[in-house]
């Protein structure tokens, strides 16, 4: 199976331990991802904050250059970026028209954009993820974390049930671990005012790890950037406000299943978490 | 909820223009609400703003163009859609307030102490300029431009160590034909 990848701009800076782990686990998977040639930045809140037309034309320039190919998306941000543009062009022939004039070339918003753990779960298929795991994730309780843009809105994202999505909980099941069942799953992390107004940043984190302690998880698993480095590079910083110890790692799922693939931890660039993973995973016997 | 009371309405008019802007700006129904504050109850910022969502709705229905375009709330929405997905009546609130955010700025009526417009051209800037953002530089840019120098200098040496932050950007070919797609953006795409 082959996908056209958008990495998005945090996968070539602060995720990019998510790019390299991303790319362990598909490779051991047998699926291609080959970038989307000349991808840019889909503008994120920056620019569906300041101009609508902007932030359609944006996800429009690079999903016009996949060829039809269905484009592959890590980032939880773009991926809400990439879809909300289609949904927008796709229902609107007069802004289509507008957004072909500012790109320079029509675009119909009907490439198919999928996030990885759609492709994961429902198109490679937990038989095949199962064929896949070396050494699973025993006794590993973790509290999978979605974030707010791959399940909301639905209509856009047509991700997963909005209130309790359940595909990484499923797919790291399938990988052996024990996911926790906790009421924090789509809680906002606070997102870019990480650097804007980081106060907001701090209360959203404690309630998010605060409620995963009480869940009785020993991680988090995250699938987007900014959840990862909010929970994890501010986590000391939590701790020191709220008077509260945590000592979650915050793992991205790629992260966690390459584990249990059996992919050595610089594969997976496990070095780069802040919050250090190596007592958890060799009480649990995980990653010998 | 805390025990705060609702702000006092001070009536400046009812005619409903500032909906109607509203409205054509984000293709959202103001006038939908019906103030069952169901999207104040899943808002993960209304605990600490100067306005609570569905008061800003209700703010917007009642035409009172100064409270809303100046309200601090407007810039600390973390733009996570619980409210536009959680709604029983459909309005797109966190639309809404993208297109207030526009309009505050248009209006020279940003609450001061708000770093988020700053922020977010810098953001577009390293876009149109390189085509991807570079997390490093965009920090910097930033720290310069807020003169928060003191804030998190901790963050830069722990991600350069970590390996979280790239050097170089990469860019991306094509940097005049971007300029000229802003241009047009901001024109509305009619040249």
């Amino acid at each position: 199976m082959t996908y056209a990848f958008f990495p998005g701009c945090s996968l070539d800076g602060a995720a990019r331990d998510f790019h390299r782990s991303t790319l362990a686990v598909t490779a051991r998977l047998g699926l291609e991802l080959p970038e989307l040639k000349d991808w840019i930045c889909c503008g994120s809140t920056a620019a569906h904050s300041t101009d609508p037309l902007l932030a359609d034309a944006l996800p429009a320039k690079s999903l016009s250059g996949a060829g039809g190919a269905t484009v592959a998306v890590a980032c939880a941000a773009c991926y809400s970026r990439l879809k909300t543009a289609n949904r927008h062009i796709a229902a609107d022939a007069a802004l289509r028209a507008r957004v072909a004039q500012v790109v320079g070339r029509d675009y119909d918003g009907r490439t198919p954009v999928l996030h990885l753990l759609e492709i994961l779960v429902r198109d490679i298929g937990l038989e095949r993820i199962r064929a896949a795991i070396r050494s699973p994730l025993a006794g590993l309780k973790v509290a999978c974390y979605y974030g707010c843009l791959l399940a909301r809105p639905p209509e856009i994202t047509g991700f997963d049930d909005p209130e309790n999505p359940t595909l990484m909980d499923r797919l790291l099941e399938t990988a052996g671990a024990t996911p926790v069942e906790w009421p924090h799953k789509t809680e906002c992390c606070g997102a870019s005012f990480s650097i804007t107004q980081p106060g907001i940043v701090l209360r959203l984190g404690n309630e998010i790890l605060a409620m995963a302690q009480a869940a009785g998880a020993d991680c988090i698993s995250t699938a987007c950037p900014l959840c990862q480095l909010n929970l994890d590079m501010r986590q000391k910083d939590i701790e020191a406000k709220s008077g509260r110890r945590y000592n979650l790692p915050v793992f991205y799922f790629t992260q966690l299943l390459g584990l249990a693939m059996g992919c050595p931890a610089d594969e997976l660039s496990l070095g780069s978490l802040v919050v250090e993973p190596a007592a958890l995973l060799e009480a649990r016997g995980i990653g010998r | 909820m805390t025990g705060r009371m609702s702000p006092t309405i001070k009536i400046e008019s009812i005619g409903g223009s500032l909906a109607t802007q509203v409205a054509e700006r984000s293709g959202a129904s103001p006038m939908s609400c019906y103030q069952c504050a169901k999207c104040t109850g899943g808002c993960p910022v209304a605990s600490g703003g100067d306005l609570k969502p569905h008061e800003l709705v209700r703010l917007v229905q009642m035409d009172q163009h100064l409270a809303v375009l100046s309200s601090r709330f407007i810039w600390e929405c973390t733009s996570c859609q619980t409210c536009t997905t959680r709604c029983p009546q459909k309005v797109d609130i966190a639309a809404m307030i993208d297109a207030l955010r526009g309009m505050s700025r248009s209006a020279g009526a940003v609450a001061p102490s708000t770093a988020v417009p700053v922020f977010t051209d810098l953001f577009l800037d390293a876009v149109r300029k390189h085509g991807r953002v570079n997390e490093l530089g965009l920090m910097v840019r930033f720290k310069l431009r807020t003169r928060r120098f003191f804030e998190d200098v901790d963050k830069a040496p722990m991600m350069l160590s970590k390996g979280k932050l790239p050097l170089l950007a990469r860019e991306v070919a094509g940097k005049d034909e971007r300029k000229a797609m802003f241009g047009r953006a901001a024109e509305g795409g009619a040249k």
